[in-house]
């Protein structure tokens, strides 16, 4: 038998460090969220609601969740607006590795109307103000299969 | 859940008492190739055994341990799955029975309280409960993107890959409904640095003014560097023992009142409206202009629900009325200067809306009414994450035993790390402290457990 050709590279002698390279990928199932993602393509957001008649919560998940947490029930997809107001904002100077958008983006929280969450997306255009109304905007040419898809712009 | 049946709300109780009896740590380094993760730990060990003036010889506190709690919060980190059972080898524990615990930034406050309840019921007599986190095979760039994975990967984690981001949607908003100047959170920051400067075990000490806080470069605006806590490699190791083997161990063991958990939504998003839970010393009165009317929503992006949950069952374990009286000494999960704020309301230091004055009255400095993060804290000392948590409570057992000056003040620990102590050293041991209090935390607060530390 040969010795292996792969090696790992020796970055430093006292101590010893080595280089360990990881290239690998994860195949990851949205799994009954996917609707949400699809969604998007066809520029629409989808929500779950809880159906179970018992339950207090009437109002839409958004990110969507297949099961209540208050009654463990199903839930049911509905279309949620496309519009809503800015909860929170903030500039990212530094993003963490495998951030797919430049530093200085944006990004906010978005209030809407019958939605009982608040969800975290980005601006596409302006600048973020408390309260500013947004309009949903959509990735459709080249999407990148990511909550990324969506995103928001001064309404 | 934001409604709370009797049985969510029912307070903890040990069968038997809790005694925290000695602690170990090793400094804390942005990198340290010099040792690996089996080293650290074993460092952390032997300064437990070694140097808390035990009565029993380290070789014998091996053959009284009979269960041991590890405590690491990513393997994506140190690249090594089943790290704990690595690290329980090399310490020689073998075959006694070991778990490991993981809830993120908190995994070292959850580990001490899954070691608590194993010697409150009788399980265990003596547990060593052994943290570290190795941070430094990556880069900066991609660690945050590895701490990032702790949010929701699906919605959440692709907007920023950055918990710091996540945190400054939290500050913005928060500034936005209270009011707060940046000077208030750039204060807990250049106290957290000095504090630093008087520990050898400390990262990211420094003498700043609240100017170069401000003028630091901004990571996501509000929030700069130096408002943010390290990223670090090292260990912190604490013992836990019944009364019996307490007393066989020390003369200073150190109740553990109460140690409780409580948690929230992973995602800061599906944060829900509900009524503020109430700790023992508010009345639905502290609260009467928040509900009426600006704060028209609790816990919001502002508020850690899993803190205040925590807090509400520990100050009703432990009977603390007013935290703020009844603590002499205060470790916070000071990951950034804003949660420490938020963390000040949710701990009842002060009402929802109030917090910055528990930092501008001075109470939190020392010879304050209540010190905090005397140690240094995330932002100056360490967040070496697995070992934070307890790192916290190794420091509020020495000083409720008054040792800060031996494990601070001894030249010889400055060069232990290769450091010389600062000329301008002082002493931070809390005179007479007798109660101390420490928070965990996690997420953007998905975890949180507050303990409570007693002299007997
Ligand atoms: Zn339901």
């Amino acid at each position: 038998m040969e010795w292996p050709t792969a090696r790992l590279e020796v970055l430093n002698e006292e101590p010893l460090v080595v280089k360990n390279p990881k290239t690998w990928y994860h195949i990851h199932s949205y799994g009954g969220w996917g609707r949400f993602f699809k969604g998007l393509r066809q520029k629409i957001i989808m929500a779950t609601r809880c159906t179970n008649p018992t339950c207090g919560e009437k109002r839409l998940w958004l990110p969507p969740r297949s099961e209540c947490p208050d009654c463990w029930h199903p839930m049911e997809w509905f279309e949620a607006p496309q519009v809503g107001t800015i909860f929170t904002h903030s500039v990212v100077t530094y993003p963490g590795e495998l951030f797919k958008l430049p530093p200085g983006t944006p990004l906010i929280s978005v209030e809407i109307e019958g939605v009982c969450t608040k969800l975290m997306s980005w601006l596409k255009e302006g600048q973020p103000l408390f309260g500013m109304k947004v309009k949903a905007v959509f990735n459709t040419e080249k999407p990148t299969n990511t909550i990324l898809d969506l995103a928001w712009v001064p309404a | 859940m934001i409604k709370f049946g009797k049985g969510n709300l029912r307070i903890p109780k040990w069968e038997r008492p809790v005694y925290i009896v000695a602690g170990g740590l090793t400094d804390f380094r942005k990198k340290y190739p010099e040792k690996n993760s089996c080293q650290l730990v074993t460092e952390a060990l032997r300064m437990a055994v070694e140097e808390n003036q035990l009565k029993v010889d380290p070789e014998q506190i091996r053959r009284m341990v009979n269960w041991c709690v590890y405590s690491q919060f990513a393997d994506h980190f140190g690249d090594q799955l089943l790290a704990a059972a690595k690290v329980h080898d090399y310490l020689g524990f073998d075959p006694l029975g070991n778990i490991e615990v993981k809830t993120g930034g908190a995994t070292g406050g959850s580990s001490v309280l899954a070691a608590a309840q194993a010697i409150a019921s009788g399980y265990a007599s003596l547990v060593p409960v052994v943290g570290w986190e190795r941070m430094d095979e990556v880069s900066t760039k991609v660690g945050n993107s590895y701490i990032a994975s702790a949010a929701c990967k699906d919605f959440e984690s692709e907007l920023g890959w950055m918990y710091a981001a996540y945190y400054a949607l939290m500050a913005k908003r928060y500034q936005y409904e209270n009011n707060v100047p940046h000077e208030s959170l750039a204060k807990i920051a250049v106290k957290n640095h000095l504090y630093a400067h008087y520990s050898p075990f400390s990262q990211n000490p420094g003498k700043y003014t609240i100017d170069d806080i401000l003028k630091n470069e901004v990571v996501s605006d509000p929030l700069t560097f130096l408002e943010c806590c390290v990223m670090s490699v090292g260990a912190a190791v604490l013992f836990l023992a019944d009364e019996e083997t307490a007393h066989q161990l020390t003369d200073q063991p150190i109740l553990l009142k109460a140690i409780c958990g409580g948690s929230h939504t992973l995602r800061t998003a599906d944060r829900r409206n509900m009524p503020i839970l109430l700790l023992p010393n508010e009345t639905e009165a502290t609260y009467h202009h928040f509900l009426e009317g600006r704060r028209h929503e609790w816990p919001g992006f502002s508020s850690f629900l899993a803190a205040r949950m925590a807090a509400y069952l520990a100050y009703h374990m432990a009977g603390i009325q007013d935290p703020v009286k009844d603590f002499d000494i205060l470790e916070t999960h000071d990951a950034f200067t804003i949660s420490d704020i938020q963390t000040y309301e949710d701990i009842g230091l002060r009402p929802y809306g109030r917090g910055r004055e528990f930092i501008d009255s001075g109470e939190a400095y020392y010879e304050g009414k209540l010190p905090t993060n005397l140690s240094g804290g995330l932002i100056g000392t360490m967040h070496a994450v697995g070992a934070t948590g307890i790192f916290q409570i190794v420091e509020l057992l020495w000083q409720l035993q008054g040792k800060y000056d031996q494990f601070h003040g001894d030249p010889k620990m400055w060069t232990r790390y290769g450091k010389t102590k600062p000329a301008d050293w002082k002493s931070l041991q809390v005179k007479k402290a007798r109660r101390a209090c420490a928070i965990s935390h996690a997420g953007t607060g998905s975890h949180v457990t507050c303990a409570i530390l007693e002299k007997p």
